[in-house]
């Protein structure tokens, strides 16, 4: 492990065929944090997480976690790691407690242990009280077991594909408040597409799209990078004289109309203030509305990988 | 605990737990209880039968416990065969639609002792019902028939079960091999009907495990049965399969 890295990443490919689902991308995650893994359906998250696992094999470059490539991953790497898959599958005919009994015994953890654990998952789960077979769960209950399973062995990290995906939002706000939880003991890595969990819980984040890495910083750096500000507009008159007078400014990243309403991601929000008023009196237009803030986790989001990728 | 031990115990409580308690012991038991019973009815039935047609006489020899040993491992080598092939179909590649090899095979647990797991459980199963199924079998015939040796089922039994093992890991190699379980069960029972009909060919017989099966028949009625070559190759034959089945799946994705 290098510079106390959970996990690296260097030059990683998978191909299917002709088609390249993850195209040599890049990536270290500092360990002890939260860490965002965002892309669009279909951008490599899931078949990274499968590499990082040892489920899948890479067709180019290399993976390393916890110090370790993960092509020679054994036992002692395996015992390190807790996973929730996207979709976990469970022996339906067991129960809960049954289930995690069993991830501890191949974990090899102590009768007591096990025992400990069990009964304090079982009551983060939400499912104590629960005495039905795992067969006659909702998916959200399913989730909820998954996420104990990945916790059974204590991880030094956690990979988690999607944990939040079939949760209602108490559950989602649980597992949430969990992981914020696991902060600077466990490095959780974390791949999803819902925004608003990453920019509530993730130090860092890397945005993957097409089986590229199009974005790895912190949040807060990410939004400065982009842009500083984002500025919405609403005039009375053709909003796209406006945008046609604004479109050629320098200070102006990036620029979206809707109606009578002009959305702008500027590099420099002082100096916008100053001439988005005068433009909208160059244009001959009246101002309706005027109001500035920052940029949102979405608008990088939108911005990195287009707006018709979800 | 161990992972392997671990994953094997969970192997045997879900035998217990879930329809596969059902079917191969199931039907052996059935098969040990009926067999002897149908040894012991059927001349009578055919006899009624010609009884019915005017100028037709049927002579039949009065059935014996050969009979009844017979017709149990007659039972045994088609209709329980067919079935160890059916559910050693989805040994792998039902945990791999099912998600639950993703689940367990991310934990300390060798892909290598996931498959030998398979196999060892599978063969306790057969094992067990093979000893049972002879003892069943032998008790209902000494009812019927008297006293009957046991040697000859004994020796009939192990025999079957020497193919039926093979079989089992045969069927665990197709598994991992095959990500859906109806390829791996058509693949199996071609195996199994071929190894039916090269049994017509005299040196197959003699030299490889296709021996086996006839050389049950043999056994139960009380003739020498030379079977170190059967055995021999039947006990190589399982090695590699399962060597086979561990590779195999070790360069699987799940």
């Amino acid at each position: 492990m290098t510079d106390g890295s959970a996990i690296e990443i260097v030059g990683l490919e998978k191909r299917f065929g002709s088609t390249k689902a993850l195209d040599g991308i890049n990536l270290a995650v500092p360990a002890g944090q939260v860490f965002g893994f965002l892309g669009p359906n279909g951008a490599g998250k899931t078949t990274t997480l499968r590499i990082l696992t040892g489920l899948a094999f890479a067709s180019g470059g290399s993976a390393r976690i916890l110090g370790q490539d993960v092509t020679a991953a054994g036992n002692q790497l395996r015992s390190q790691i807790g996973y929730l898959p996207d979709v976990p599958g469970f022996y339906g005919w067991m129960t809960a407690p049954q289930f995690l009994h069993y991830v501890g015994r191949l974990f090899g953890l102590p009768r007591e242990t096990i025992t400990e654990r069990t009964n304090a998952l079982l009551d983060m789960a939400g499912l104590t009280s629960v005495r039905t077979a795992i067969g006659g769960f909702s998916r959200g209950m399913k989730q909820r077991l998954g996420i104990a399973q990945a916790l059974m062995n204590a991880p030094r990290l956690l990979l988690l594909d999607e944990p939040t995906s079939a949760l209602d939002p108490i559950g989602r706000r649980e597992v949430l408040d969990m992981i914020v939880s696991l902060r600077g003991r466990t490095t959780v890595f974390f791949s999803t597409h819902i925004l608003a969990d990453v920019e509530r819980v993730c130090d860092s984040v890397a945005i993957l799209h097409r089986g590229q890495v199009v974005a790895d910083a912190t949040i807060a750096e990410l939004k400065r990078r982009m842009a500083v500000d984002r500025l919405t507009i609403e005039v009375e008159g053709d909003a796209e004289l406006l945008s046609a007078d604004l479109s050629g400014q320098p200070w102006v990243r990036s620029i979206e109309r809707a109606g009578s309403r002009v959305t702008l991601a500027v590099t420099d929000a002082a100096l916008a203030q100053r001439e988005v008023p005068a433009a909208v009196v160059r244009a001959g237009l009246g101002l309706r509305r005027f109001e500035s803030g920052e940029v949102s986790l979405e608008d990088v989001f939108v911005d990195l990988v287009g707006p018709n990728e979800r | 605990m161990s992972g392997f031990s671990a994953f094997l115990a969970k192997e045997l409580q879900e035998i217990r737990k879930t329809w596969r308690i059902w079917v191969v012991p199931g039907m052996v038991l059935f098969f040990a209880v009926s067999s002897p019973i149908i040894a012991y009815l059927t001349p009578r039935l055919i006899a009624s039968m010609a009884e019915s047609q005017p100028g037709v006489t049927v002579i039949l020899p009065p059935p014996t416990w050969t009979d009844a040993y017979g017709q149990f491992l007659k039972n045994l080598q088609q209709v329980v065969l067919i079935a160890v092939v059916i559910t050693g179909a989805g040994a792998i590649s039902g945990e791999r639609a099912a998600g639950t090899a993703v689940l367990t095979l991310t934990k300390p647990l060798a892909r290598g002792a996931f498959v030998l797991a398979k196999i060892i459980s599978q063969s306790l199963l057969l094992i067990a019902c093979a000893a049972l199924g002879a003892a069943v079998c032998a008790v209902v015939t000494r009812v019927i028939f008297g006293p009957a040796p046991i040697s000859p089922l004994l020796n009939a039994v192990l025999l079957w079960l020497a193919y039926a093992l093979l079989l089992v890991t045969v069927m665990t190699f197709f598994s991992a091999w095959f990500a859906a379980r109806g390829a791996a069960a058509g693949l199996g029972l071609a195996f199994f009907f071929v190894s039916l009909l090269i049994g017509i060919w005299a040196p197959a017989v003699r030299y490889t495990f296709i021996g086996l099966l006839p050389a049950v028949a043999k056994a139960i009625a009380g003739q020498p049965v030379t079977t170190l070559w059967p055995l021999a190759t039947a006990v190589a034959m399982i090695v590699v399969s399962a060597a086979a089945a561990v590779k195999v799946f070790e360069r699987q994705e799940l």
